[in-house]
């Protein structure tokens, strides 16, 4: 009886580790294979971007423009209107666009849009055997699959980030002019209090998101298993997995930033 | 001809998704569902068991991330004490209710594509309706109904935990105000009505995305593959969906009125 309890808690901790140590040994594989010579994976690092690239788009723009106006941009602007002071919602959207919400939104729709597809796929091949097709016919399937895949999706989801950034500060601009302020003000703090260190450390961070997205949507894909439901199930594992992974990474990330970098935080 | 064809086909099956839906409430709204208790009471057992945990989790990260950031942003201010204002605003308006959606549609929306998927390309689903079961009544009614009795709890639990992380990074972490001053101020700028809002914002996700993934479960086709994709396809749906529900949730709730103790 008390075995079996001990059983029930001890069996998903020990497969729950297990499965985080496959990723991390994934990631070293890819990390070795990616800058190892031969380098075969030109052409389809090139697919695999556009491949994402084209499906990410425009979820992202409705998301971002929708998350920008409505969460940051309107509750600020309602705070702010209250002190007479809109014109400080430019400087409010550096912390909020830059540093949070351009980069947790592009990482949600990638894993949500490309991750998701790259698994479907790789999932399909890993049950229709042709990935054990790859090995035997000498072709290693890390490198001619994952490493494509994690390089375009790092380049891809910092490039993103540029973008996600644009169109969430197009939802603030949106929030001032509903308010019927003028957008000059808005400009003028917003560039008084950007930082290049909040640029990098966006960028970065975003970067950062793309990998683990990669490792985990490519691991799921590549190890899944269980016939017609297998397929579906590894997606839905991957992208819980990918989301609190990417939450945890942001949780920490930003703390250290914000902690190291006090030169930031100071509102000019 | 090609500039209209994408346009067109998102029409189409935006029209499909509406009679599906349609289909689902109408199996719930005329009682239909209630022949089915035992089973939507196993859904609903389901779901506490497998989704309330993962979702708390992550509601509770997002927590963290609006403590710190609060904290930081009060302290430029010049005014650590009042960083309750902004974790009380970001935990209970904004960031609660997409961090719940986020990871419903993460765990829940995908989950039952995968489920319903592989029972409809198995032929499941078709051998139900020859044995006379009605197969949207038994699988997705009872589905929605056991979202809709579980979800307000899990998301009252959810914000609850999302308070918890503030408090700790605020007062644990950063420690720059006392915790009775941190609470003062979080409770000052929060009431009732405030959580009801959110309640309901959090149920529209969720009620979107268990359709949603209903639809693309129920439809799915074209072998293992299929259901793979259609699990990729439900995702994207679900995120443009729950960032839309929490704009026009943000504009209909607190757009006009701001809702705060200040001035008059």
């Amino acid at each position: 009886m008390i075995r079996t309890a001990a059983d029930r808690a001890f069996f998903p901790t020990k497969n729950l580790l297990e499965e985080v140590g496959d990723m991390m040994i994934l990631t070293g594989k890819t990390v070795v294979s990616a800058l190892r010579p031969p380098f075969p994976y030109g052409g389809e690092f090139v697919s695999q971007f556009m491949f994402v690239l084209r499906l990410v788009w425009f979820p992202l723009i409705v998301s971002t423009v929708a998350f920008g106006y409505g969460a940051p941009g309107l509750q600020a602007a309602n705070f702010l209107v209250l002190f007479g002071a809109l014109d400080r919602l430019g400087g409010f959207f550096v912390l909020a666009s830059i540093r949070e919400f351009a980069p947790f939104v592009t990482a949600i729709v990638v894993a949500g849009v490309a991750g998701t597809a790259i698994t479907a796929d790789l999932g399909a091949r890993k049950i229709r055997e042709e990935l054990d097709a790859l090995q035997v016919l000498g072709v290693d399937p890390v490198k001619n699959l994952v490493v494509p895949r994690f390089l375009a999706l790092m380049l891809v989801t910092g490039l993103f980030d540029i973008y996600a950034l644009l169109f969430g500060i197009f939802g603030g601009i949106l929030a001032t002019l509903v308010n019927g302020a003028p957008l000059g003000p808005f400009w003028a703090t917003f560039f008084t209090n950007a930082s290049t260190t909040d640029l990098w450390g966006s960028v970065l961070k975003c970067t950062m998101f793309g990998a683990i997205i990669a490792i985990v949507c490519c691991y799921k894909g590549m190890t899944a298993s269980g016939g017609a439901e297998g397929v579906g199930r590894a997606v839905n594992q991957a992208v819980v997995i990918a989301l609190l992974g990417v939450f945890a990474f942001n949780y920490v990330f930003t703390q250290t930033l914000l902690a190291t970098h006090p030169e930031i935080t100071v509102i000019r | 001809m090609r500039a209209v064809a994408a346009p067109r086909s998102w029409l189409e099956s935006a029209g499909d998704v509406g009679m599906f839906c349609g289909r689902v409430v109408g199996q719930v709204a005329t009682g239909r569902v209630l022949r089915f208790t035992g089973e939507t009471l196993r859904q609903a057992g389901i779901l506490i068991l497998s989704s309330a945990l993962v979702i708390c989790g992550l509601v509770f990260i997002i927590g963290l991330q609006c403590g710190i950031e609060g904290a930081y942003f009060t302290r430029a201010q010049g005014t650590p004490a009042y960083a309750g204002v902004f974790s009380a605003w970001c935990d209970l308006r904004e960031l609660v209710p997409y961090a719940f959606g986020y990871m419903m549609a993460a765990k829940v929306g995908t989950g039952l594509v995968a489920e319903i998927g592989s029972m409809r390309i198995t032929d499941e689903i078709d051998a139900m309706e020859v044995m006379g079961i009605p197969s949207i009544a038994f699988l997705c009614a009872t589905r929605l109904v056991a979202a809709w009795i579980v979800l307000p709890f899990v998301y009252i639990s959810a914000v609850g935990a999302g308070f918890f992380a503030s408090y700790l990074a605020v007062v644990v972490q950063i420690g720059e105000v006392s915790s009775g001053g941190f609470f003062l101020i979080f409770w000052m700028f929060q009431n009732p009505p405030d959580l009801l809002f959110s309640v309901i914002k959090g149920m529209a996700m969720a009620t979107a995305i268990v359709l949603i993934g209903l639809y693309y479960g129920y439809h799915a086709s074209g072998g293992p593959v299929g259901v793979g994709t259609a699990t990729a396809k439900s995702m994207v749906v679900n995120i443009v969906l729950v960032h839309l529900i929490g704009m026009i949730g943000t504009q209909v709730f607190w757009g006009a009125n701001p809702r705060a103790p200040i001035g008059g």
